[in-house]
């Protein structure tokens, strides 16, 4: 029993409120519309050792790695004892400091996630009320917000290349301090600016970031002052106590056993050669194993999923068949070990290209996993769903605007069939949620004509209940342009459940003066004036046998 | 005041549509008399009980038929939407984007789900047609419009056995031809078309072909209801006049809304809106008026906080209600300007309970009116589950023989035994749950509150909180301390609200076009753009009988910085750029002057002004409340029981002042003032409260 179950659900309210309001704030202030209509940005809170207390539902492919992000920044600025003053163990963070990263090395995912975080401190109003016993301020814990910037570099606009090695993909920030003690690092600022495409929009992008962590710290302070510091931290803890029960209480009602999937992504970009990603999830009473160590090492072309994606895919899939409104923190995976070998496709190392791990890889990653947990409760898994992302970039100059132009989309497609239920259609999947580009909208920014967005008949899997459909969407370029594919389930299909047929793959094509070409799932191809890119996305899989 | 065509002196009559009851307000302009009444909805005929009600006051008026107004709100057109029961709709659009309705933004609703929901269908594929025709961005016919195609179309159309059509092209805003050809063939055929043209000329295709099928879709049933209505009234008044109240917070003439149903989706919680910013202008006046002497000059800011059994609807009044552009009604967005009313899934009845977890839960899950709360008395005791509204009995805080007036006499031991029984999961007693509940949504309310300000880019310390509905006085107070708001208004017509407001709204129709130009448009070229619109809008108004020089036209630029996809609304005038910047730059926080600016949209908002009632103030009376005293009661505001007095809210008066902690009860709500908290009486019986920074 939790020591106050009313006021953990007011602390629960009241520290989500945190995150969303960061949201608010982030997505309202932004200025692209990859941010501000497309929602690709999460928010949350944390506590001072960095586990995150609060998240707003935002995309969830950053629900596991927003801790790693919050621990590489206070990994990279503590203070450790030295010979010289052996007491020093501080945080190494004062007052307005606010840390910038998107090395997927150190806390980030790919390059275009740029993530800010804020230490918050006791403000002069919370000292007034002698919450503290010292004359410093108190690290009251941390706010950070992620979102996915248009372009930051790197040898192709939208920095989504299918690359050899990361240096090759954008600009690469290490943590570092955009702020000390409120004042702006100008050269730091600059050096940020100067290594991307769209200069004006990113500095837009990332002063609304700052704003969010801004009100973020400031409503920290405001509940520290109303409640006090000490009730502040402790229901932190609680809150993570009580997500972790809830974990608790779903693995223990997961039959114990030992549960293996297998599941391919047909190629990372270079050689159309499948690369493995296998899981085998152990679960023995509330306790749950998670084991990726059979899976492919890492792979040359851009697939390679740093460790914090496959984190965030472990954490998605546990946490939707938790079901229940609970609170995103790092408490559920408290009682679920992730073992992801270092070098491997799942958990890469410097300088494998990552862009595709965070879009493409993270949603075989959970095929795998809801394939094995099939096998321990067949009622509440679906059958696999597109898998995919289907990433395109078209890129060239406009001649009428005088200018050049970058069209980043995503495509939907089927959604696998359950026990129950067909499968939706059109619609996108496990990781991402972003919403698509009006036709108009982007015939009105772009030389581009769409001459097709409809659903891609029968193309979900048949079975008692039938996987939804893909889509299609077929664009017209207008002038010459140079199109770049990332895109999976070209080769290998979503998988059926219960004797469900498997969902259509995928198909990208170009048509050049009437004839069609069919291009490979991943790589870059020039399309002349008129010629037309078709993006066929796949079905899902389809759950139970016709019969 | 305007030239409405109708007798100054006429009869006004305002009728909102419940789903429980059917309400009317009547007010008469000869001698500023108010009187409200209700009457048992009749959800089979609804129009059965609003011509019972206008029977009945015609004959307590004694009145000739000629000398009534009737100004009407009904949920008929939700209804036909939410409960899927509009008339069977076909689509007809660009040949490769017939599935557009259903893929509509590719997006799942809910995000950590595995049991994810396909969107309902208003239009099953195999009646969504595709033309062979092409317009571009610039307007440009790039596939010219087969004729011969049209008319196999109509063909196969003709076989469908349908009633409404929606006619939705892309960029038809930019060239409306081929919408309109098709539109005239269809209407001769004998069918309701609904043109994306003319309902929403805006850029951006699902939105416009979402908000073009839901009209083709309800209008035919609101069509059916309000032709009954008419015939009914006109047999029993012969001549008079009707209108109806839009989503918009205006009214409209009985033809338009016969037209176009989407607009009229909202009807009834936009007029509790209206009345309430009404009100709040008046109470705001009151009070300004004996601090300054002078007349109100800030501009009046509020929360309505409408909290019923199962939600709570919660809006904006800045200056006027605060209009959003993206409602989204039972899954499918409305893209024409309504009032922004937001609702929370929480409300008295919201059921309180243990999770796995250990935390105390309340909502979202509803006892609704049936069974309801466990001290409704209704269902079996061994099913009852502990409410809200339990809670606040076990407090003693919602007083059981005053429910109502006290017609229904609430069951105390039942709400006792229910929290009791949710006290021993968490290891309090029934004292200690009940506090809990109470908190628990508490605190739901400040964050959805909060973030519904917050969203719009406001406040809450900055606005006063209104509370109307049944729900909502035994928690106000406390919601505004916790939300650093300083003043709390309590109306006296809460539960007639929403009809009250069909009486004070003025007739409203709004216009819009996407012209997407450069920010430096020459300002004639801007005229150019906006004098279509603005004939049409001085047309429609004089068809609801308003001569030119009472025509209010509102000009306004929806405006960008180039790239950006969302826009903001600014006034049309000499310096719109140097505002665009500034207002981007005081809601989002930065501007870039230099910039490139993009005008997406033009808008007119067309206003005649209709006389609002007037309520006559009230007699300034005593400071104490001695006549509306009534006894003293034991009520728990924290987890010690202490005597409280109790007042009847419908003896107070004008000038009367209650220090807190006290409850006021009323038949249509109850409210609790806590420790510290003050309330007056103003001169239009409005409840000010208060609170002092002391705790």
């Amino acid at each position: 029993m939790l020591s106050d179950p009313i006021r953990l659900e007011v602390f629960k309210n009241v520290f989500a409120a945190v995150a969303e309001e960061m949201g608010v704030v982030l997505r309202k202030s932004s200025y692209s519309p990859n941010i501000k209509e497309r929602r690709d940005y999460s928010c949350a809170l944390f506590d001072p050792t960095g586990k995150m207390i609060a998240q707003a539902a935002h995309i969830p492919v950053h629900l596991g790695s927003m801790p790693l992000s919050v621990l590489a920044a206070i990994e990279k600025f503590k203070i450790s004892p030295t010979a010289d003053d052996p007491q020093a163990t501080n945080h190494g963070f004062v007052p307005g400091d606010i840390v910038v990263l998107n090395d997927p090395y150190q806390g980030g995912t790919h390059l275009p996630d740029i993530t800010f975080v804020s230490p918050v401190f006791t403000s002069d109003e919370n000292k007034t009320l002698k919450l503290g016993t010292s004359e410093d301020p108190i690290l009251l814990g941390y706010v950070a917000s992620r979102a996915h910037h248009a372009d930051v570099g790197g040898m192709t606009p939208g920095s989504m290349p299918v690359a050899r090695e990361i240096i090759q993909e954008g600009l690469i920030i290490p943590p570092l301090k955009l702020f000390e003690a409120g004042r702006r690092n100008r050269a730091a600022w600059d050096l940020i600016l100067a290594n991307v495409r769209t200069p004006e929009e990113r500095a837009g992008d990332l002063w609304a970031q700052i704003a969010a962590n801004i009100r973020g710290g400031i409503r920290l302070q405001e509940i520290t002052a109303k409640y006090g510091i000490d009730q502040v931290h402790f229901f932190m803890q609680e809150l993570l106590s009580y997500t972790e029960s809830m974990t608790r209480h779903l693995l223990a009602k997961i039959p114990d056993g030992i549960y293996e999937f297998e599941d391919f992504l047909d190629g990372d970009g270079i050689i159309d050669k499948p690369i493995s990603i296998a899981v085998r999830i152990m679960i023995a009473g509330d306790e749950a194993e998670v084991d990726f160590s059979e899976s492919a090492p890492q792979q040359s072309g851009s697939v390679n999923a740093v460790y914090a994606i496959t984190l965030s895919a472990v954490y998605y899939v546990f946490r939707c068949l938790i079901g229940l409104d609970v609170p995103n923190n790092s408490g559920c995976l408290v009682p679920i070990k992730v073992i992801a070998e270092p070098g491997s496709v799942v958990n890469a190392l410097p300088p494998a290209p990552v862009a595709g791990g965070n879009v493409e890889t993270s949603q075989r990653i959970v095929d795998v996993l809801l394939g094995a947990l099939a096998k321990a409760v067949p009622d509440k898994i679906p059958a696999a769903s597109q898998g995919t992302m289907n990433n395109i970039t078209i890129g060239g100059w406009d001649p009428n605007k005088g200018r050049s132009f970058t069209y980043y989309e995503t495509i939907g497609g089927g959604i696998g069939a359950r026990i129950d239920a067909d499968g939706p259609s059109g619609m996108h999947s496990h990781m991402t949620n972003t919403l698509n580009t009006p036709v108009e909208a982007l015939e009105y920014a772009y030389p581009l004509q769409v001459i097709q967005y409809g659903i891609r008949e029968n193309s979900g899997g048949f079975g008692k209940y039938c996987g939804g459909d893909g889509l299609i969407r077929e664009i017209e370029s207008l002038v010459e342009s140079q199109v770049t594919l990332l895109t999976e389930r070209r080769r290998l299909p979503p998988y059926g459940l219960s004797g469900g047929d498997p969902g259509s793959l995928g198909e990208n094509q170009i048509i050049e003066s009437g004839k069609e070409k069919v291009l490979r799932g991943k790589g870059t191809n020039v399309l002349k004036a008129g010629d037309r890119l078709v993006v066929k996305t796949p079905g899902g899989g389809g759950f139970g046998s016709e019969d | 005041m305007a030239n409405t065509g109708e007798a100054h002196q006429a009869l006004k009559i305002g009728v909102d549509i419940g789903g429980t009851f059917t309400d009317f307000v009547i007010y008469n302009p000869a001698n500023g008399e108010l009187i409200t009444s209700k009457r048992l909805s009749t959800p089979n005929n609804p129009a059965q009980a609003v011509l019972d009600g206008l029977n009945e006051i015609l004959d307590d008026y004694e009145l000739k038929p000629s000398e009534v107004v009737i100004t009407h709100g009904s949920t008929v057109a939700t209804n036909a939407l939410l409960e899927r029961k509009g008339s069977r709709t076909a689509l007809v659009t660009t040949k490769g984007f017939r599935d557009l309705l259903e893929i509509g933004r590719q997006d799942r609703p809910e995000l950590y789900t595995l049991s994810v929901k396909s969107r309902p269908q208003l239009i099953p594929r195999e009646l969504r047609f595709e033309v062979h025709e092409r317009v571009n961005h610039l307007g440009e016919i790039l596939v010219p419009l087969d004729l011969d195609e049209l008319s196999e179309l109509i063909t196969k159309i003709d076989d469908e056995n349908l009633e409404a059509i929606a006619v939705c092209l892309l960029f038809s805003f930019n060239a409306p031809e081929h919408e309109n050809v098709i539109a005239d063939e269809l209407r001769r055929a004998g069918y309701f078309v609904s043109v994306s043209n003319e309902i929403l000329p805006e850029y951006r295709e699902f939105e416009r072909t979402s908000t073009t099928v839901i009209n083709a879709y309800v209008t035919p049933v609101l069509d059916r209801y309000l032709g009954v209505l008419e015939e009914s009234i006109s047999n029993i008044a012969g001549s008079f006049h009707l209108r109806i109240m839009q989503s918009n917070g205006g009214i409209i003439s009985l033809r338009e809304a016969r037209q176009s149903g989407v607009r009229c989706i909202l009807s009834g919680p936009a007029g509790g809106v209206v009345a309430a910013s009404h009100i709040g202008r008046m109470a705001q006046f009151d009070w300004e008026n004996q601090n300054t002497g002078l007349e109100a000059s800030s501009n009046l800011s509020l929360i309505t906080f409408d909290m019923g059994g199962t939600s709570t609807d919660v809006s904006l009044v800045e200056g006027v209600p605060v209009v959003t552009t993206e409602t989204i009604v039972g899954d499918y967005p409305i893209k024409i300007p309504v009032l922004d009313i937001h609702t929370i899934g929480a409300g008295g009845g919201s059921i309180a309970k243990v999770d796995e977890g250990g935390a105390l839960r309340v909502g979202p899950e509803s006892a609704g009116a049936d069974p309801g709360p466990a001290c409704y008395n209704h269902g079996s005791q061994e099913h009852d589950l502990p409410t809200v509204t339990d809670a606040n009995v076990v407090l003693g805080r919602l007083p059981v023989d005053h429910f109502l007036g006290g017609e229904f006499h609430l069951d105390r031991s039942r709400a006792q035994e229910v929290m009791r029984n949710l006290g021993e999961k968490i290891g309090q007693d029934q004292i200690g749950a009940a506090l809990g509940v109470v908190d628990v949504i508490n605190a739901h309310m400040v964050r959805a509150i909060r973030l519904v300000s917050i969203e719009r880019g406001y406040d809450p310390e900055d606005f006063a909180l209104l509370s109307f509905g049944g729900a909502g006085g035994l928690h106000a107070s406390d919601l505004a301390r916790q939300l650093g708001i300083p003043k709390v208004i309590i109306p006296p017509l809460a539960s007639t609200l929403s009809a009250f407001g069909m009486l004070s709204a003025d007739v409203i129709k709004d216009y819009s076009l996407t012209v997407m130009l450069p920010g430096e448009t020459p300002q004639t070229r801007i005229l150019d753009a906006f004098s279509e619109i603005e004939q049409k809008g001085q047309k429609d108004m004089h068809n609801e009988g308003f001569a030119s020089e009472n025509i209010n036209l509102k000009r306004t630029l929806d405006l960008r910085y180039l790239g950006q996809s969302f826009e903001l609304n600014i006034p049309f005038s000499e310096d719109y750029l140097a505002n665009f910047h500034r207002t981007h730059h005081d809601v989002y926080g930065y501007s870039l002057p230099e910039a490139e600016v993009e005008l997406v949209n033009i808008r007119l908002r067309a206003i005649g002004k209709i006389e609002a009632p007037t309520i006559t103030p009230l007699p300034l009376g005593y400071d104490r409340p001695d006549q509306a005293y009534l006894e003293e009661r034991e009520v728990f505001l924290t987890d010690e029981h202490e005597l409280i007095p109790l007042f009847r809210g419908e003896l107070l008066i004008h000038g009367n002042s209650v220090p807190g902690p006290a409850i006021i009860v009323r038949k249509d709500t109850t409210i609790l003032l806590l420790k510290n908290d003050s309330l007056v009486v103003d001169r239009f019986g409005n409840l000010i409260i208060t609170h002092s920074e002391l705790d």
